[in-house]
């Protein structure tokens, strides 16, 4: 049976997501630097380090390493290998290397596996028994309200159960003042306090905490090794030690006691609070998995770090006040929480926040913190909702195997063949400044660097790796037909054990002269327009909004033009391949969705967004970017429906997905049969089924997705239908709605652009001679 | 089952705040049977892209009777294979934990059995565990016991505790185990000031040696289902 070279490549790209955790933007690489600059979408790649393997078993011993120095690429089954001579050529520098001995006995038929080609992917344990435990450090805000206080203390002690018993933890809390809790086992309980006006250095918050040994005359204090520090430090015990005097010290933790005047904020010291976790976790567990986690329902408002002032008549800072240069703690504060950030990222720490609260609370100047460290950002409105409580309990699930899918300390390595370079990163990292020969001059997100920082992952975390060919135009396709590109992962799991996991993949070079459909049928849509969102994020963080979508049409129109089947001048002839058709809506949702847009959203809820978006896979990540909407009727089982107004029908249920929302709507029509009752009927039983069918579609998301999505059911004519409304295409507004009968989809009154016009003003752009 | 259900969230507090699972429901969750990730492919590489045109919509006076054949909602069949885990409980819909709980009525258990395996345990534990992470324990089963007497404790609480020391005097430690921390993720502002004691005493008790043990498992609890055997222990604890 023939089949389409577009199903051969589905599949192809499938099987390499579901094995290696790799999706590249382009499966077959232009052979000179030349032809891929045309391409315009640059050969790159979603990689997800940690993808969960069930059927992959690590391996209990080293890597084998290829011996050149500046290349150390690991053994894997693209490398040639003579079994007679006991000698592999590494397939990176074509390096000859002999095998370990204790690969004396391998042969044609007894293969190690990481020589086998089902393990292009293949995760070794490199250090056995026991590690120094996970660490957790929670950083709890008290100027709460009663009730959030109460919901929060509660969760945290139910975390304690959801802990390993032997995690180390700890507690500092804030308000006015910094209060780090000592634990013990004992009755009495103590705490040191800090002023949270005072910045203090990691070396005075060491001292103050007594975690440097006595400084021996003439001699400053050093900090302690890591075994001293989990045997002396009181502020970070085992949980199976200290649960029960923790539970009853968060149980009477009580609201900052200071008064807040009329008009006034509570004093929230966040900044000092941090510089305290950060230098506690410093001076006591360098390069040891730690979490800080820290809990806040306000902006910090004095000392270093602080966001807005107390006096509520001076609101925090908008859009509005950032474009007019009016935000007058902005830089300050950003720039004090990177430095935290930074610091804390050497020492393989991460951060999470857990902001709950109406109003900002300062994500925009804190999200360095979770970005550079891997830590998690979670928003809501109070901390007694099931929106944080589910959240932060998903933060503890755990895999198939009963471990956690959490995993600290990574380092991720991206080796190429000689002909590719690598020209950045984006995702939860910070750069290693490893100037490896397979490092690009041309910088593309955190670039300059062939490793990368990653301190907390998980299953789904996920970087956007950005290459550029470097082979000469004219030269010859490189020698062996294909370029590689390994991954090299090292990481502290869950259960404390080092491990390297190592995915190798190739693809085969083309030439893009002779075999430009190849390489266009090669494309994969999704994972490009994936990445070059997270290119369009990444300037969107430094550049202004609109010059990121100029740059975003640009490179749109130039695809377009490249790729496009069409007579010059004539935008009716304009055709795209089956292999690029969904792109251009990608792009105009895109450009409609809160990662460019800021309009109606606060810069917290930005930074929020950016966040989750430059970490999920690519799957999570689409969603984000073009809502998946289906339809439910009596016409058949549910479908997948165009994200348009012309889906919105009197007869159907709706239900959107966009991440962040779960949206349930019920058309006209259903909605005046459920407002009837005609689902209490024993005669229309099956309409009952038809509105339980989204709701459990719905639940099935919601006891997946992490964080937590809000959940909205509501119908026409309800205000928040609006949730629906703003995401669709308007492909029918009050404009043109005499064009359309009347039965057809509901008319969206806004004065956007649709994916019509849009599509019309690129396809007569692209086939412009002028352009 | 009542350890699986999904309430309302807080409307009050969040606005369009989801749904809250069970602990039970998110542990039986096994992989997305259902994934709703397809896109329907755009018409637009065909001119002006008009809207589909509507299937003639049914009378909307009411909605289709079951005599026109009940459309088929879910024809997805079982998951695909290979995955041995079980298949998630289908929720008939999303039903609040009242309903749960009705459905729930059987026999009330006793506060007697409870304590009494959950003092043995822990007098098994005086023997060779630190006389102030015991006092510790016992502190807080009394906090237990207060709540279960003067009616503070709801009935699910009280049934899964009651599951929860049958299991501990099987010495069935894992289950014992999950279920306190079913209890701190369901009911955590009924249990927490106490629970923690109960979860140290199935980790200490976890950790006796098999003689020390031995008292614990001819406890009367409320595993027993012959009402005869040994007459209940003498409880040391109690007094204390």
């Amino acid at each position: 049976m023939q089949r389409s070279v577009m199903t051969t490549y589905q599949e192809f790209i499938q099987q390499n997501e579901d094995r290696d955790g790799v999706r590249f933007s382009w499966n077959l690489w232009p052979s000179s630097r030349l032809e891929a600059t045309r391409l315009v979408v640059p050969v790159s790649c979603l990689f997800t380090p940690l993808k969960e393997r069930p059927n992959l078993p690590p391996v209990q011993y080293e890597p084998v390493l290829c011996s050149r120095a500046n290349c150390k690429a690991v053994l894997n089954p693209l490398c040639q290998v003579d079994f007679r001579a006991k000698i592999w050529a590494c397939n990176f520098c074509f390096q000859r290397n002999p095998f370990p001995p204790s690969y004396a006995g391998i042969s044609d038929v007894n293969q190690p596996a990481e020589l086998m080609p089902q393990f292009s992917t293949i995760e070794y344990i490199v250090q056995r028994g026991p590690a120094a435990p996970l660490i957790f450090l929670y950083v709890v805000d008290t100027c709460l309200e009663e009730e959030d206080l109460q919901a929060l203390k509660e969760s945290l002690q139910m975390s304690l159960s959801l802990l390993p018993p032997n995690a180390l933890v700890g507690l500092i809390t804030f308000g006015r003042m910094v209060q780090v809790h000592e634990l013990s086992c004992e009755g009495i309980a103590k705490s040191y306090v800090f002023r949270g006006t005072k910045d203090l250095t990691a070396k005075q918050i060491q001292e103050m905490l007594g975690l440097t040994k006595p400084a021996v005359a003439g001699q400053q204090g050093r900090p302690l090794a890591p075994q001293d520090a989990a045997a002396t430090c009181k502020f970070l015990q085992p949980v199976h030690r200290v649960d029960m005097n923790l539970t009853d010290l968060l149980g009477e933790l009580q609201r900052d006691p200071w008064p807040v005047p009329q008009g006034k904020r509570p004093l929230r010291s966040t900044g000092v609070a941090l510089s305290v976790a950060v230098g506690l976790l410093e001076g006591t567990f360098p390069n040891t998995g730690a979490r800080v986690m820290l809990f806040i329902g306000g902006p910090p408002t004095q000392g270093p770090g602080m966001v807005v002032g107390d006096e509520l008549k001076t609101p925090i800072r908008s859009w509005h006040d950032i474009q007019k240069d009016n935000a007058r703690h902005l830089k300050k504060a950003t720039k004090y929480y990177e430095a935290l950030a930074n610091r804390s990222a050497t020492n393989g720490h991460s951060i999470d926040i857990y902001a709950c609260a109406l109003d900002q609370t300062g994500l925009l100047e804190m999200k360095c913190l979770s970005n550079l460290t891997g830590g998690h950002i979670v928003m809501g409105d109070s901390f007694n909702t099931s929106l944080f409580k589910q959240t932060f309990q998903r933060v503890f699930s755990k895999d198939y195997n009963g471990d956690f899918r959490m995993a600290f300390g990574g380092v991720l390595e991206v080796k190429t063949s000689r002909e590719l370079k690598v020209c950045g990163a984006i995702g939860p990292c910070v750069s290693l400044n490893s100037k490896s020969p397979c490092v690009s001059e041309n910088e593309l997100g955190i670039g300059g660097t062939s490793q990368w920082k990653v301190c907390g992952l998980n299953p789904s975390t996920t970087l956007g790796i950005y290459f550029e060919v470097v082979n000469q135009h004219n030269a010859p396709v490189p020698q062996g037909g294909r370029g590689a590109v390994q991954f090299v992962t090292q990481y502290q799991h869950s259960n404390t054990q080092r491990r390297i996991r190592v995915t190798t993949i190739a693809r085969n070079w083309a030439d893009a002269q002779s075999q430009i459909q190849h390489i266009e049928s090669s494309f994969d849509q999704e994972a490009a327009a994936v990445l070059m969102a997270r290119l369009g994020v990444f300037r969107a963080e430094s550049e202004e909004g609109p010059d990121v979508l100029r740059w975003l049409d640009r490179q749109l129109i130039r695809l377009c033009q490249k790729f496009g089947q069409f007579n010059k001048d004539d935008p009716t002839s304009f055709r795209l391949s089956e292999s690029l058709s969904l792109y251009p809506q990608f792009m105009f949702h895109l450009r409609r969705s809160p990662f460019l847009q800021v309009f109606n959203n606060s810069p917290d809820e930005s930074s929020y967004y950016r966040h989750h978006f430059v970490r999920q896979d690519l799957t999570q990540s689409l969603i984000m970017i073009q809502p998946i909407l289906y339809s439910y009727s009596f016409h058949g089982p549910p479908e997948p429906v165009l994200l348009d107004s012309s889906s919105i029908l009197p007869d159907r249920i709706l239900l959107m997905d966009t991440f962040f929302q779960l949206v349930i709507y019920h058309g006209e029509t259903i909605a005046q049969w459920r407002k009837a009752g005609y689902q209490e009927m024993a005669e229309y039983e099956n309409f009952k089924q038809l509105l339980q069918a989204p709701l459990d579609d719905a639940q099935e998301i919601l006891q997946t997705r992490f964080p937590m999505p809000r959940y909205i059911d509501t119908e026409h004519g309800g205000s928040q239908a609006r949730f629906l409304l703003s995401k669709v295409n308007p492909s029918q507004t009050h404009n043109n709605l005499y064009a359309w009968g009347q039965e057809t989809g509901a008319p969206i009154l806004t004065d956007d652009v649709s994916l019509q016009v849009f599509m019309d003003h690129l396809k007569k752009l692209a086939v412009s001679s002028s352009a | 089952m009542e350890d699986m259900y999904v309430k309302p969230g807080n409307q009050e507090r969040g606005w369009n705040d989801p749904p809250q699972f069970s602990y039970g429901l998110q542990m039986a969750h096994g992989p997305q049977r259902n994934l709703l990730n397809k896109r329907p492919p755009p018409a637009m590489t065909s001119g002006a892209g008009a809207p589909p045109a509507a299937p003639p919509s049914c009378n909307p006076l009411a909605p289709p009777p079951c005599a026109v054949a009940p459309p088929l909602l879910n024809p997805a069949g079982p998951p695909p294979g290979a995955v041995a885990t079980p298949p998630p409980p289908h929720l008939g819909q999303m039903r609040t934990k009242r309903e749960a709980a009705i459905s729930q009525s059987e026999s009330e258990p006793e506060v007697e059995g409870v304590m009494s395996v959950l003092n043995g345990a822990l007098a098994a534990c005086r023997r060779a565990v630190k006389a102030q992470v015991c006092n510790d324990v016992a502190k807080r089963l009394h906090l237990m016991e207060d709540s279960w007497r003067s009616g503070r404790l709801s009935l699910p609480v009280r049934r899964r505790m009651d599951t929860l020391s049958a299991e501990l005097q099987k010495g069935r430690w894992d289950a014992a185990d999950d279920i306190h921390r079913s209890l701190m993720v369901d009911h955590v502002t009924e249990v927490s000031q106490w629970m923690v004691g109960v979860k140290r005493l199935i980790a200490e008790t976890r950790n006796l040696s098999p003689e020390l043990l031995e008292p614990l498992q001819k406890v009367r609890g409320p595993v027993e289902e012959e009402p005869d055997s040994a007459e209940p222990v003498q409880d040391p604890v109690s007094e204390s």
